[in-house]
Formats: C-alpha cells, structure tokens, sequence
C-alpha cells in the first residue's frame, strides 16, 4: 500500500468511525419491530420522588409489559438548563416533567405535544380533575401538560416559637396591614424576626394584585401598572422600617427557591412564602412544629394552581404510548396510592380523597387540610404565566432587592422592574 | 540552558546524519510524503479541534446573527443581521453593567494576584527548613482551581454568621454579611481569585530560581541595597515571567464565573453586583433562552480579550526583558 493511498483510508476511517457511531445513537426506536418500546421519562425533584415514582412506573411495566422506562431525575437546579439542552438536541426525553414558569416558553416553540386530541379520544381522562386545574395546563389553545398535582400559595409559620413566646398564631384572611402588625408584635416577642419579606416573591405580588383588581397577566400582556409595583415595593418598605422583617442580606438568604433556604427553615424568621404542598418537604428539614395558612387578605384571590405537569416531546417516536403512561399515572388507583401527594395534592378528585383520608404525615395533611378549606374560596385560575416568565421572576427579585438594599427607591426600582417585565414578554 | 523560562531561542536542527539522511538525498519525493504521514498522525486532534472547537465556535458565529432560543429547531431560525450587537451595544444597560463588573474584578483581582504570588515567590525562594512543605501549602489553593465546593465553603466563611465575622468578632469589629451585601459581595470574588495565587507562584518560582547569582553578586560589590537589587536585578530578569502571568491571569480574570454562579445562586445578586460577563451570558442564554444573543456576547467577548491580549504584547515591548542566554 502507497503512503496516499494509506492517507486516504485512515481519513475515511476517521471520518467513518464518528459517522457510524452518530448513526448508532438514533437507531434505536422504530427499528425494533419486537413490540418492546423504551420510554425517557425525566423529571426534577429528590430522593423519595425518585423512589416513588420508579415504584409507579414498575407497577406500569408490569400491566404493560412491553413498556419499560428510561428514567433520569435530578435536583431542580440546572433542570431547566439540562432540558433546554436536550431539546436543542433533538434529544428531549419522551416525558418530562415541567411547571408554569416553563410551560408557555416551551408550549408557543412546539416542543410539547398538544394532547387535546387525547383527551377528546378519552385516551387521556380528566374527568375526575377540577376543570379549572386540567385548564391550566392550556397554553393558547393547546393542551400542553396534563396537571400532575394540586398546590396553592401557603403562608408556613413557626408554631413552636409562637407558642413558646404566647404570641397568637396567623390566620387566613387577616388583612395585610394587620398581619404585618402581627409579624412586628410576634417578631419583638420572639426575638426572630416575624415575616419574611416578599415583595421579590411573585407568587405573593400576584396574590396582593388579584386582591386589588388587577392580575399578574392578562393574557400575553401584564396586567399591571408600575404605581402598583410601587405601592407593593413601599407596603414592605414599611415593614422593615417597623422591623417585621428581617435585615435585606437576610431576605436575600430566603429569596432562593430552595427548600432548604427558606426562612422560616433557617430560622431567621417565623413565616415564609411558599406553595402548601411544600410543607411536607419543609417541615422535615426543622425540628420546630410548623403550621400553614393562606397568604394575607381575601383568600379568593388565590387559585388551584397545577404544582407541575407531564408533558410529551412532540418530536417523541412512541407518543401514544407515552400519553397511556400520563393517563395511568394520573388515574389510576394504585398508582395514585403509591405517588401520594408528592407532586401537589393528586389532580384526580376520587384519588385525592382516598389519599387523604389514608394519609399520616401531619404537616401532609396540614397541607391538604388548608386546601380543602380554601377550595370553596378560591377564585378563577388565571392562564397560564406567557413566554419570559421566568425572565420576569427573576427581574422581580432584582428590582425587590435594590429597594430593600436601599440602592433605589420603591418608585424607581417599581419602574425599572415594569420596563424590564415588558421587555422580557415582548421578546 | 537559557536563563529564563521563556526562551524566545528557536532550537537548534539537529544534525542529519545516518541511512535516513543518505536515502532522503536518494529519493527526493519522499519529503512531501512525510508531511502527509504527519496529518495522518494529527488526524485524532484535528477530528477533536474541528468537531468540538472549531464547527462550534462557527456555528456561534452563526447564530449570533439570528434569534435562536435554543428550544426552537434550527431550521426555523430567522437571521435578524446585527440586530443581537445593536441591542447588546444600544439596549441593554445590564449589559453594560455586566461589562463594568468584570473590569472591576478582572482589573483589581489580577494585580493583586499577581503581587501576592510574587511576594509569596520571593519569599519561599530561599531554602530554610520546610519550604517544599510552605510552597505545596501555598500552592494548594490553586489545585482546588475554580471548583463548586470552593465557592460555597467561601459563602460559609464571609456569611453573617461565617467565621470571618467570629475573628473579626474578636478584635470588637462589628461584622456583616459580606456575600449577601451589594456593596462587599465582589470584593469576596475578588479576595476568592487572589486566594488562589498558587498557579503564577509557582511560575514566579522557577523563574526567580533562573536569576544567576552572579547578577546579585555584581550587584552586591556595586553596593547595591535589597531594594535596589529587586528593582534592577530581580524585575528586570523576571520580566517575561511576570509578562507571561499577566496575560494568563488577565484572560483568566475575565472569565471568571464558577465562583459568581456558585456564590449568588446563579442570579448574579444582590441586586446585579456579581453579575460577571459570563454569568450574564449564561443567564441569556440558558436562564431566557436568547442563545442568539448569548452567542454574540460571546463573539464580543472572544474579539475583546484578544485586544487585550494585543495591547498587553504591544506595551510589553517596553518593559520586558528578554536576556540573550550568556551560558
């Protein structure tokens, strides 16, 4: 063999090699032909959800042997970065698991399969779900994920300081300027600070706003005006000024989304903004007893919010039978027994109330408890939170901050905070 | 051997001799066939470089002219021309505060660095009992490199209840929340990048160990105090070391992200202080999906350190020294 010809076939080889292996990777579906199909399920959470929902998808493969999963699962940090990435790869998972700060970025891009379609077959049942839960899960006039769970706004408190210091516990419906009067009169008594600040929490702001008239979003605009960012932003200003909250590096602390950093787990104050099917996963990281109620003021201001869904990747090869897998997981008896409230109270009323009356956990039930007692308030869902949410969120935060740092005014950060909100949306 | 560690001496060709060199002369052709037998041998790196550096980085060229947002196919990207640079350039004050915030650090930190590497060097260039033991301890530092766990033991020392606070406690000194201040959050990034001065230590080093004594001892009989031989003997001779960690570090500096990500959560808070070039890249990209905008702060980015790099060669022309190896 010449030297050239040598060359010619190392680089053939060479380029071969990589060519054959790329080919190796996509093979893999519809190819097999023996009935057995592999689906990618992902989803974010920790260890026990992990646990729980292995143990549902085993339950799964064993009435449906042919199917059998490809599970992955991860902490929620970086999940978002990670699917963004597999999506851009043509390599999104079959299902995954997603919430409503993403579903609209990912539902207006047709990344998610509209199960419409399914539902109207009745290959995907949601009958026995709160309409205006199943309809959260529509993004313009696709369904673009089935509710996996139930949850609302929970305000969590410290039950154990309050009553070791005599101090009276919070209470659903209390206005807003009395709970802050709570929170200074609590904070003195305890030595903890009363109330986390929320004003960089959009969950709070959006509760506050319903309560005014207004509304987070109206549609794909938002709905409301910088005077109300500022009257938001100088509602809380006079919170810690009267020292009801904690210092602004402190608040910083709690403005991580992480369970763990929560306030009122630190304890660096008596109550913290959350979603009520949090509760159990934050009482077990605290010794001390914790107790929930709904935010401040009118509590029908609050609504059944889908704490996350199940989506299927429209580029996905085995989209019926993931769709069967949404259906088992969301309805089906056994499989609710062994998934629990884990994902936010069960979408399937016949469910919700078996796991309910069967549960032991208290801070769970505590959950389910402020649930059932708000379900009668609550108001209409809004729709679904539009593209750049989760650019919104996080603007929230940085203009909450600057005021609380006392870097701008609560009229100046309100206006920085609007204009760059529309930016976000606009894109 | 030449007396600094950068040589700018091209080696010498080594003396052809034996069969290889009589057959050469025997069959000219042969020569060109051993550079392609050479691109074969390169062929593994050239895959590499091409498939992991090169097509990469052309494709970001790519869309950092259009509107990619990541979740969207490629096929259905739309080209939008500079409109990413005119918006980068023209409609983003976070931008700009992005780019404030990395000169900040990247200009404060890297002196500093470098100054606590050279003092640590000159003082370790002596032999005493232990000095192997103090140059690994102070290397140490460095091997962590710019690790996650580094970063969040940092956040747990400069908190409002981190040990920082406790020593200062000791000296009646009322401590604060430094990673969670605006105003002192930086300056723990910074204190974190100068902490890590063992890589250009080391370097300073080896190159302190390349001065000749005789230089010294010149300088001695001239009647030379220690400062003077430092200013005339030392800097001087260890110009191209000092030049080369400047640059290295420089680049360095500018990049810096793991220790911003880690210590604000990834927001680049409180309120935008550690808002870092590259942090504010990534949350383009992957936090609101404008991968095409990413893309072109990355291009800016890559063309800006390169003129830094130019300027930094260009003025080295007037301070360094490269001595002609007098061996």
């Amino acid at each position: 063999m010449t030297a050239p010809r040598l060359f010619r076939g190392l680089m053939a080889a060479a380029i071969a090699l990589p060519l054959a292996l790329l080919g190796a990777c996509g093979g893999d579906d519809d190819s097999s032909n023996s009935g057995k199909t592999e689906l990618t399920f992902f989803w974010w959470g920790g260890e026990a959800r992990a646990k729980l929902t292995e143990q549902a998808l085993a339950l799964y493969t064993q009435k449906h042997p042919g199917v059998t999963f490809k599970t992955t699962w991860q902490a929620n940090q970086g999940y978002f970065d990670k699917l963004a990435t597999l999506t851009a790869g043509d390599g999104a998972p079959d299902i995954f698991q997603i919430d409503d700060n993403y579903l609209a970025e990912y539902a207006t891009r047709n990344v998610t399969e509209d199960l419409t379609k399914y539902q109207d077959s009745g290959k995907l049942d949601v009958t026995k779900f709160p309409e205006s839960l199943w309809k959260y899960g529509v993004v313009g006039d696709k369904l673009a994920g089935l509710a996996m769970g139930e949850n609302t706004q929970g305000l969590v408190f410290n039950k154990t300081k309050l009553e070791a210091a005599g101090q009276e516990l919070p209470k659903t419906g209390m206005s807003w300027a009395d709970f802050i009067t709570w929170a200074q009169r609590a904070g003195a008594a305890t030595g903890t600070a009363g109330t986390m600040d929320p004003s960089a929490d959009y969950k709070a702001f959006w509760v506050w706003l319903r309560q005014n008239g207004k509304d987070f979003y109206t549609g794909n605009q938002l709905g409301f005006a910088k005077e109300d960012v500022q009257k938001w932003f100088e509602l809380w200003k006079g919170a810690r000024d009267a020292k009801a909250t904690p210092t602004a590096d402190v608040i910083h602390e709690g403005n991580a989304t992480d369970i763990t950093k929560q306030l009122v787990v630190t304890g660096k104050a008596l109550t913290s903004w959350v979603w009520a099917n949090q509760m159990p996963d934050i009482q077990k990281n605290t010794k001390d007893e914790l107790g929930v109620v709904a935010y401040p003021g009118d509590p029908s201001a609050q609504w059944a919010r889908a704490s996350m869904y199940l989506s299927v990747y429209r580029g996905s090869k085995h989209k019926d039978a993931a769709v069967d897998v949404l259906n088992f997981l969301a309805n089906d008896p056994e499989a609710g027994k062994i998934l629990g409230t884990d994902r936010g109270l069960p979408s399937n009323l016949d469910i919700r109330t078996s796991v309910a009356s069967s549960t032991s956990d208290p801070s769970m039930k505590a959950s389910i408890a402020l649930e059932d007692e708000l379900v009668s308030k609550f108001g209409p869902a809004p729709t679904v939170p539009p593209k750049g949410h989760a650019t919104v969120k996080t603007e929230l935060i940085k203009a909450a901050e600057a005021a609380q740092f006392g870097t701008a005014d609560p009229a100046k950060a309100a206006e920085q905070f609007r204009t760059a909100a529309q930016a976000a949306i606009s894109r | 051997m030449s007396n600094v560690a950068v040589s700018t001496r091209p080696p010498e060709p080594r003396p052809r001799s034996g069969p290889a060199a009589h057959q050469r002369r025997g069959r000219p052709t042969r020569h060109r066939d051993d550079g392609r037998a050479g691109y074969v041998f390169l062929t593994p790196w050239l895959l590499g470089f091409a498939a992991i550096t090169a097509i990469p980085m052309l494709m970001s060229l790519y869309l950092s002219f259009t509107n990619y947002d990541i979740l969207t196919p490629w096929s259905d990207v739309e080209w939008i021309g500079l409109k990413n640079y005119e918006r980068m350039f023209g409609d983003d004050p976070a931008y700009w505060h992005a780019v404030k915030v990395t000169l900040i650090f990247a200009f404060i930190a890297t002196p500093l660095k470098l100054g606590a590497a050279l003092g640590v060097a000159l003082l370790l260039n002596r032999s005493f009992r232990g000095s192997g033991l103090f140059r690994g301890l102070f290397y140490l530092p460095s091997l962590l490199g710019g690790s996650v766990a580094l970063a969040m033991v940092w956040h747990s020392l400069f908190d409002r209840g981190g040990s920082v606070n406790a020593v200062l406690g000791w000296f009646g000194v009322e401590g604060r929340a430094w990673v969670n201040d605006p105003d002192t959050a930086l300056g723990t990034l910074i204190l974190l990048a100068v902490w890590q001065f063992g890589a250009p230590m080391v370097i300073f080093l080896a190159g302190l160990k390349q001065v000749p004594t005789e230089l010294y001892e010149a300088a001695e009989v001239d009647g030379a105090g220690n400062l003077r031989r430092f200013l005339s003997v030392t800097l001087p001779m260890l110009s191209p070391v000092i030049f080369f960690n400047l640059v290295l570090e420089t680049i360095h500096g500018f990049q810096g992200f793991t220790s911003a990500f880690v210590l604000s959560g990834g927001t680049g808070g409180p309120v935008d202080s550690t808002l870092m070039y590259t942090l504010y890249l990534y949350i383009r990209g992957f936090a609101n999906y404008e991968m095409g905008y990413a893309s072109a702060m990355a291009w800016v980015f890559l063309i800006t350190i390169g003129l830094v790099t130019v300027v930094l060669f260009r003025t080295g022309r007037f301070w360094v020294h490269y001595s002609d190896g007098d061996d």
